[in-house]
């Protein structure tokens, strides 16, 4: 394992998880970024999204299109600068935070407009953290 | 020594968890059709199960991460969708049998018809979901199913004849009703076997925080708790086979069902019979909804746990939500829940070749397992259960055909 790190072993499909170690998806895809004269690098992880559909496959990205129809909105994608990642093991930590990741906008949406309202959402004694 | 107080925990919750709506009716079909026959594949089952709950739970303890979570590292999100609808597919219909196993118990013992008890129970469960923790949930129906030990008083009342008990545990072939003879035998592999069982085990180590330390429980927990589960589902099996074989009667309705204990309990046995049904089934209910947010929230990267606030995992809240509601609904538009019941085994027997053979590749990982890789005893068992699994898969929807009544 000192030999480097194994982009489609170590990074694809690997657990994310924020500065506060909550869990922010899985990583969907690596992106290179290629400069002039210099070696290609490793430049973002992205997350989610309309780039998780696409690998699904076409149905999914159909079922996306139907769903969002006509809005005008983000493509639910999380883009992750290489730069952030603090460590890469189990899980791969990142310095970003949850609340602020397009990916996370069901997340949001669902506990805000739905979860929230009903009674008890706020009330659960956390006994321990994950 | 408070690992010690786990154990004892972990042995009554694994034993609560065996007896639910599957074992309880597939084993009483068993006896009335067919006497002790068939407890080698109850045996079977039980042995089954409880190397893969020490595998699942030997991975979550090693790795700090279940079995689904490294099942959609290695597949990728696209050949995830296969285990996914695999499990859940069948867990869902599983989660139904249940509601309807507690509506029906509450049905007999009110005169109230069981339609009407779908969304109550569901709303119950919901409840305990979103309020309770992790140790409510699993505790609380450890503890009180141990009411299922009514099986093994009244199995010892009726004094079975325990040669003829141990020549059941060796497998044999029927000498009538062939089909239906391996049409049982299948459904009580799929209601030992459920991949629900093992998904919940692996997430409820994390849950309780185990760690590597953890192994040795891990061991007594699923050798042990399975041992008396499957105990118990034999005993279920054996006053079946002493009160409705003699009879001749047929175990193919819920209200024959319940008389399994009013010949050697008497009256009480009735109630004990509706009160063990209640709640064996709520506590499934409740497990199999989890599993199912479970698998959702781990494949795809979620927060997920039972402990945290529903405000902190609302997607994991809204799973089990939207799960426990769904499976209501064909309850309480009157499906007959015995029939759903048998379907259910029978499709989640065939599912399980989609989880159990992704394990022989994840446990043999080094970089996963580290020092505690599977050995060749767990290697050999986990391949002939592979192959097992396998057969289940080919043979179970022709016997549903040929065997199904």
């Amino acid at each position: 394992m000192n030999d480097g790190l194994d982009l489609r072993h170590d990074v694809l499909d690997a657990q994310l998880v924020d500065r506060h170690r909550e869990n922010i998806g899985r990583c969907d895809t690596v992106m290179l970024e290629l400069r002039d004269g210099r070696p290609p690098r490793v430049a973002a992880i992205l997350i989610g999204g309309a780039v998780r559909d696409e690998r699904i496959g076409r149905w999914m990205q159909a079922l996306r299109r139907l769903v969002h129809r006509g809005e005008a909105r983000s493509d639910g994608v999380s883009r992750i600068p290489f730069a952030a990642v603090q460590s890469i093991g189990d899980t791969i930590q990142v310095d970003v935070l949850r609340d602020e990741l397009p990916s996370e906008n069901v997340e949001r949406w669902l506990a805000e407009r739905v979860v929230c309202h009903i009674p008890g959402a706020q009330r659960k004694q956390e006994k321990q953290k994950r | 020594m408070k690992k010690w107080g786990e154990v004892a925990l972990g042995v009554v919750t694994s034993m609560g968890g065996f007896l639910e709506v599957g074992s309880i009716a597939t084993s009483i079909q068993a006896g009335a059709a067919f006497g002790f026959q068939l407890a080698w594949a109850l045996a079977l089952g039980t042995i089954s199960l409880a190397l893969l709950m020490e595998m699942t739970g030997r991975l979550a303890a090693v790795s700090g991460r279940s079995y689904v979570d490294l099942l959609r590292e290695h597949m990728g999100v696209r050949f995830f969708l296969i285990p996914l609808v695999a499990v859940l597919v069948p867990s869902f219909m599983v989660l139904v049998s249940e509601i309807g196993g507690v509506a029906i118990g509450l049905q007999m013992a009110t005169g109230i018809g069981f339609q009407w008890w779908a969304i109550p129970i569901a709303f119950f469960g919901w409840l305990l979901l979103w309020r309770g923790t992790f140790k409510m949930v699993e505790n609380g129906t450890a503890i009180l199913g141990l009411t299922s030990v009514v099986f093994l008083v009244a199995a010892l009342l009726l004094k079975p004849d325990w040669s003829a008990v141990g020549a059941g545990l060796i497998p044999s072939a029927p000498d009538h009703d062939k089909a239906s003879y391996w049409y049982i035998a299948v459904s009580i592999l799929g209601a030992s076997i459920s991949p629900y069982l093992f998904l919940f085990y692996s997430s409820g180590a994390l849950e309780d925080g185990w760690s590597v330390e953890y192994l040795n429980v891990n061991r007594l927990t699923a050798g042990l708790g399975n041992l008396f589960g499957g105990g118990l589902a034999l005993t279920v099996l054996l006053c079946s086979a002493m009160v409705f074989m003699p009879r001749s009667l047929e175990a193919d309705a819920y209200e024959q069902i319940s008389l399994v204990l009013a010949s050697p309990l008497g009256r009480g046995g009735f109630s004990l019979f509706l009160i063990t049904l209640c709640i064996t089934c709520f506590g499934a209910t409740v497990e199999i909804t989890l599993a199912g947010a479970y698998l959702v929230a781990q494949g795809l990267g979620w927060p997920w746990s039972e402990n945290m606030k529903p405000a902190r995992d609302a997607r994991f809240a809204a799973t089990y939500t939207v799960l426990i509601v769904l499976a209501a609904v064909p309850i309480a538009l009157g499906a007959d829940p015995l029939r759903l019941t048998n379907i259910s085994m029978v499709v989640s027997a065939a599912s399980l070749p989609v989880t159990v053979i992704p394990l022989i590749v994840l446990m043999n990982d080094r970089r996963v397992m580290t020092s505690h890789s599977n050995g060749w005893f767990s290697n050999i068992a986990l391949v002939l259960l592979a192959l097992m699994s396998l057969v289940l898969f080919l043979a179970a929807m022709p016997l549903r055909w040929f065997g199904g009544a």
